[in-house]
């Protein structure tokens, strides 16, 4: 009977990989299909796609404008975020429940509803639809992340360290930077990762926002809309292994550095 | 960053000492730096309050404000204004909602759909968050969820296109069931609201597994095994002892994965067809067509964010009375 049962649940689990997994496989096998027609079978293979992506202009200098939005947009969430998340940790006040449930509210909001809002308001703003726009849109998003990131970190962190270095004469500010901050590293990069990885996979935002230039994925979804072709594989296969690599890198270097400070 | 790079090198001084050896200490020491510091903790009250202002205002106006525009806006009856005239407040662009049948079918057909996607991704989530918290040992279990998560890095667009390749008519499902002779001709599973539920369901399903993955793994075995020794077979020690103990896990991720689905545009828009419109594509047109349809466009964003709002809240009011009426 349990024997049973756990063979079921083992099937289960490994059937959802085969399922995350598979599409994934096939979208980038089709990237080195020796024919423009996408679909099965593959009877020969090429890397005719990847040396057109590599020599496209327009190509490179979306991924270069992606990740600049990607690199901007986490900085001002990180310091947004860790700000918020040192006052939501440190006091209880008059309001904390209202003041977290706006905290979180951006990440609450479904897609197309938070493109609008923001669209709206960037206007409202005077914010021209561009790249400044969308540094501003993904920024506001990621901050609900990081702020629970670092809120979950900075619980951990015994008060008696702070009360220590505020004896030893440390006011505030330095009591932050010499030992929450350094403390805290470790949340803020896992943070940062994820508000990269968010702002440059984001689409609805972006396409909203955006002015011209296009994004990776405004311009994935463009490319696609006129039709498949193992073109969009390649650009996929590239962007795909990009998020993969970085998302991985940064699960070891969390948990390492999780392990050295704890 | 060079001072603090030499404050590194000098593990002794946390505020410096007398005469400022250390780059923390030639700045506690600065005057400027002294008097501001003095002004800024010369109270707890003012302490809190140059904490708190820029948080405050930061949610204030960037995480309400478009929201609250989002809302005025969708109260008038023109924007952006054009030069010399003036705005006025009506009720219009919500009547036309309420007044037009063909914008219902898009609306109920998201909610609907949002629903049984987040039932699906309920069932299928469900039994491989309990494989991972209870037949996994602890080492294996942060492998084998790293494992899960690693497709979920990868982008909304990229991985709809991954599902347009896997049910296209030449796509890798059809290849396989031609070469075990169950169809002749392909079965056209795109553009069909099977071909968005896959879709969708890939894209939300992890949203639905941490939740359940951690509620399961914060339940104490034991509890299984008191129930196994007085009598209870695998199924009533699921009905009786697990689901109930893991609702709020269902709760959160439900709720989350409901209104994640009720706001794709990308995702139907390439793996629908038009018999499988959703209001999100009903909304961007508004955007899309003519500068003058925004209020138009904002009010039908306030109803669906509402609706979903509503539907969200009375489902959690529902599981939380399912929860206390099993425990108490």
């Amino acid at each position: 009977m349990i024997r049973g049962n756990r063979i079921f649940l083992s099937c289960a689990y490994w059937a959802f990989v085969l399922y995350v997994f598979v599409p994934l496989i096939l979208m980038v096998m089709m990237g080195f299909k020796d024919s423009k027609f996408i679909g099965f079978p593959i009877r020969s293979w090429t890397l005719d796609w990847y040396s057109g992506v590599f020599a496209d202009a327009e190509v490179l200098s979306t991924f270069g404008y992606s990740i600049a939005i990607a690199v901007l947009s986490t900085i001002a969430s990180v310091v947004v975020g860790t700000w918020i998340a040192v006052l939501l940790e440190r006091s209880r006040f008059k309001g904390w429940g209202v003041m977290f449930g706006l905290t979180v509210l951006p990440a609450l909001v479904p897609g197309i509803i938070s493109a609008i809002a923001f669209r709206i308001y960037a206007r409202y703003l005077g914010i021209e639809p561009g790249m400044g726009a969308i540094i501003w849109a993904h920024a506001v998003h990621n901050v609900p992340f990081v702020v629970l990131v670092v809120m979950a970190r900075l619980s951990t962190l015994p008060k008696s360290q702070i009360e220590a270095a505020r004896d030893l004469g440390a006011d505030p500010l330095v009591a932050f930077l010499r030992i929450t901050l350094p403390y805290l590293v470790p949340a803020i990069l896992g943070a940062s990762i994820f508000c990269l990885l968010l702002s440059f996979d984001d689409f609805v935002r972006s396409f909203f926002l955006g002015g011209y230039d296009p994004t990776l994925p405004v311009l994935i979804f463009a490319k696609l809309k006129s039709g498949m072709s193992p073109e969009i594989n390649a650009i996929a296969t590239v962007a795909l292994v990009l998020t993969a690599a970085i998302g991985i890198w940064a699960e070891r270097f969390t948990r390492r550095a999780n392990k050295d400070t704890n | 960053m060079s001072s603090d790079a030499s404050a590194r090198k000098d593990p002794s001084g946390l505020a410096g000492q007398p005469g400022g050896l250390t780059a923390w200490g030639r700045l506690v020491a600065w005057g400027p730096y002294r008097a501001l510091a003095d002004f800024t903790t010369a109270s707890p009250r003012r302490q809190f309050v140059i904490l708190a202002a820029f948080p405050i205002l930061w949610v204030l106006t960037q995480h309400l404000g478009p929201m609250l525009q989002m809302l005025r806006v969708s109260l008038t009856d023109a924007y952006p204004v054009a030069q010399g005239v003036e705005q006025s407040f009506t009720l219009d662009n919500y009547l036309r909602f309420f007044g037009d049948r063909i914008f219902w079918m898009p609306f109920f057909r998201t909610l609907a759909f949002a629903g049984v996607f987040t039932f699906c991704t309920l069932i299928l989530t469900y039994p491989v968050a309990y494989f991972l918290a209870r037949h996994v040992s602890r080492r294996n279990q942060m492998l084998m969820l790293l494992l899960l998560l690693v497709p979920f890095w990868v982008g909304e667009i990229v991985r709809t296109y991954a599902i347009m390749i896997l049910l296209g008519n030449t796509g890798a499902v059809n290849l396989v069931l031609k070469w075990l002779g169950l169809i002749d001709r392909p079965i056209p599973f795109m553009y069909t609201s099977f071909s968005m539920g896959v879709g969708i369901v890939y894209l939300t399903a992890l949203y639905m597994l941490l939740p359940l993955y951690s509620a399961l793994e914060k339940l104490p075995k034991s509890y299984n095994e008191a129930a196994a020794d007085l009598g209870a077979g695998a199924w009533t020690r699921f009905r009786r002892v697990t689901l109930p103990l893991t609702l709020e896990g269902i709760s959160s991720g439900c709720t989350l994965v409901f209104l994640i689905s009720t706001g794709f545009y990308a995702t139907p828009v390439l793996l629908g067809g038009p018999s499988t419109t959703v209001f999100a594509e009903t909304i961007a047109g508004f955007f899309h067509v003519a500068g003058d349809e925004w209020p138009t466009g904002a009010a039908f964003a306030t109803i669906m964010f509402l609706a979903a709002l509503l539907i969200t809240g009375v489902f959690q009011r529902v599981m939380r009375g399912l929860r206390k009426g099993d425990t108490g």
